[in-house]
């Protein structure tokens, strides 16, 4: 009877607090209209109504009839892109320079910001940061020129090595020349979300595992990444949920004829076909193709990390 | 023996900061000793040089004889208590209380009953398997002392450790603290800035201001013989009451203390230990605790402004001329009307008047000129 009585008057409360939360909404509602409006025009506008744009994947899209007068024709460039034989190729090396760009891109930017954490001098640490966010602001096409420049057959690679190797020339070299140059620009710059994080660690914290007797890895896995790790789980997840969605720009500047075997991915090829060759409908085909694998992803590592993390994951 | 010694201990920082100078402190085994100050005044940092958290700038620190100012902290045999009770929010009670013994690489059944038997006097058996966000202010801070009992150190120190919690809690926690410290009887080493924690807790008090100890003495000493204005202030609830401009007359071979106009013939052993200090009439502060007024008597008078019933007690504030007055009267057999308006007449017991130097502040009979010389600053003791 007690426990009823407890568990009614909590729900009363609750329905209470609500009712209260509606009534002042309800009191100030120009206020709410006001706040939320542009944000909620604005992903209207921007987000929800381009979507209309997907219809082309199943038409046969004239520019001059429009996507509501163009042909449909259902499935058939889906058909058409999935037995082409060159789709295994395109995914394949999609993934592969996902993956591994993952693999290897991803934990650079939380050693970067474990490495930040450790030093003492402010202005020192200042310093270091500044360089290292530095080349996030060079754009792909230049970065791509700087690595052109530096792999070329004259270039200080090879006069450090002694060799006049044409990196750009070889498929096996577009990966880690693609990822090694990505992680250069980007982990610095990454790095800033979990250098934000580990200053969440307590110092006490931090002060009792070293009275505790902890070593710099003990210490990072015991203050230090319990700190970071909701923060990490979330771009992880997030960066899965990308997996498919490699820029085109850089790959397409890397590109050359001869390393085409491992450089030809689903972007660089929506790009050809789409712009360079004019097939709209068969190139949002492929793209669409992309999105809903990348949207699959998600949800399934969003599941899989909240399974693993008491719950917890991107939403 | 887990005697610590510090040695004119000197932390200076790097934007030139001095955080504590030549501080000197003999803590004997087993002792329990409160540093005590306002925020700032480097009890902290004290204790956080001997913990090993602080570079010692200059000075020695001593623990169990051996120097311990570059070994690293976990090579102290000391165990800390934080403020924030610094739990790892990702382990359990359980293996927060082992951690330590786990990275000092214990058999596991002796870390378990290590750990069992901590649990067992903290009473928070029932809660080892729970994670410390499960765990109330008093149980999280019964955690952390566990954690430092089960190192069994040499030393334990504490940083604040009650602060985080109400008061109802904080009085319930300072109890369980000293039946704790008779249950494992080691050196204690204690930082708080409330002054109640410092009285009921320690075997000797530490008052410190500005970096530097301005008394160390037992509570008793440093609430009955505070060898300055600081310390007399800073020491006891409410704070004790200064009068400002008196005088300290002497009148053929007898001192006497004028207040507002009023003589007050000192005691006789206020009269020796004038005498034996060869102390002049001069300017002085007096200082008298709210405790040691009775009211409806004697020549002083006051006008009520506040008056506060505690139960047991009043607090009264009144004005006295210039003065603000606080008296802490009982209530039991008190005939005298201290609702807020009324006029009362106040006086004091001579010998419970304090006496301060107007220049430099320093207490006329407790001050020791050579025990601050050393940097140990203690009352002075006579022997009459």
């Amino acid at each position: 009877m007690t426990n009823a009585t407890t568990a009614g008057s909590k729900a009363n409360e609750g329905g209470g607090k609500f009712r209260n939360t509606m009534l002042y909404v309800r009191q100030h509602w120009q206020l709410y209209v006001l706040f939320i409006m542009p944000a909620f025009l604005m992903t209207i506008i921007f987000r929800y109504i381009p979507m209309g744009g997907v219809l082309i994947a199943f038409e046969e899209y004239n520019p001059f009839r429009g996507i509501l007068g163009s042909q449909w024709v259902g499935l058939a460039h889906f058909q058409r892109f999935l037995s082409s034989p060159d789709f295994m190729r395109y995914l394949t090396n999609t993934l592969k320079l996902s993956v591994f760009g993952l693999l290897w891109g991803f934990p650079a930017p939380i050693l970067l910001a474990f490495l930040l954490n450790r030093v003492l001098s402010t202005k020192l640490k200042q310093k270091i940061q500044l360089i290292l966010y530095m080349p996030n602001f060079i754009s792909v096409i230049v970065l791509c020129g700087i690595v052109r420049i530096l792999l070329s057959p004259t270039g200080l690679i090879n006069m450090a090595l002694g060799t006049n190797w044409n990196f750009m020339t070889m498929p096996a070299a577009f990966r880690t020349i693609y990822i090694a140059s990505g992680i250069w620009q980007g982990a610095g710059w990454g790095s800033i979300i979990y250098t934000a994080a580990l200053s969440n660690a307590s110092t006490d914290l931090k002060e009792a595992a070293v009275i505790d007797g902890a070593n710099i890895i003990q210490q990072i896995k015991a203050v230090e990444w319990p700190a970071i790790k909701d923060t990490v789980l979330i771009q992880f997840i997030m960066s899965v949920g990308n997996i498919m969605s490699v820029g085109f720009e850089k790959a397409y500047a890397l590109q050359t004829d001869l390393n085409l075997a491992s450089s030809e991915i689903i972007s660089t090829y929506v790009y050809k076909v789409g712009l360079l060759d004019g097939n709209y409908g068969f190139s949002t085909a492929v793209g669409l193709f992309n999105t809903v694998i990348n949207v699959i992803l998600l949800i399934s590592m969003n599941e899989i990390v909240k399974r693993m993390n008491d719950g917890k994951g991107m939403y | 023996m887990s005697e610590v010694i510090l040695k004119d201990i000197k932390k200076v920082y790097e934007n030139g900061y001095v955080g504590t100078h030549d501080v000197n402190i003999k803590i004997k085994d087993k002792e329990f000793i409160v540093l005590v100050g306002p925020s700032g005044c480097g009890k902290s940092t004290t204790l956080r040089m001997v913990a090993g958290l602080e570079e010692i700038t200059d000075g020695e620190l001593y623990i169990d004889g051996q120097l311990m100012n570059d070994v690293a902290p976990k090579d102290r045999d000391i165990a800390m208590v934080f403020q924030s009770y610094a739990l790892y929010p990702q382990m359990t009670v359980y293996q927060n209380m082992a951690f330590s013994l786990e990275l000092r690489k214990l058999p596991k059944d002796e870390i378990d009953q290590k750990v069992r038997e901590a649990a067992e006097i903290l009473g928070i058996t029932q809660f080892l398997d729970r994670k410390p966000a499960a765990l109330s202010g008093g149980q999280r801070q019964r955690v952390a002392i566990g954690r430092a009992m089960v190192r069994d150190p040499k030393v334990f120190l504490m940083d604040e450790p009650l602060s985080n919690l109400d008061a109802k809690l904080r009085n319930q926690m300072r109890a369980e603290i000293i039946k704790l410290r008779q249950r494992i009887n080691t050196t204690f080493m204690y930082v708080t800035h409330d002054q109640t924690e410092a009285m009921t807790l320690g075997d000797r008090i530490v008052i410190m201001k500005d970096g530097y100890v301005n008394q160390i003495g037992t509570p008793v000493e440093v609430f009955n013989k505070p060898v300055n204005l600081f310390v007399a202030g800073f020491i006891g609830m409410p704070v004790m009451n200064f009068f400002d401009n008196c005088k300290l007359l002497l009148e053929d071979g007898v001192y006497y203390a004028e207040i507002r106009g009023v003589k007050f013939k000192l005691s006789d052993f206020q009269q020796k230990a004038l005498k034996a200090n060869g102390q002049q009439a001069c300017d002085i502060i007096a200082g008298i605790r709210p405790q040691h007024i009775s009211v409806g008597e004697g020549e002083l008078t006051a006008k009520v402004e506040v008056s506060e019933m505690m139960g047991s007690e009043y607090n009264i504030h009144a004005r006295s001329h210039d003065d603000e007055v606080v008296m802490v009267v009982p209530t039991v057999g008190l005939d005298t009307d201290v609702s807020m308006g009324a006029t009362v007449q106040f006086t004091t017991e001579p010998d419970l008047i304090q006496l301060f130097d107007k220049e430099s502040g320093n207490n006329l009979i407790w001050y020791d000129e050579a025990s601050v010389a050393a940097n140990e600053p203690v009352c002075k003791s006579y022997d009459f």
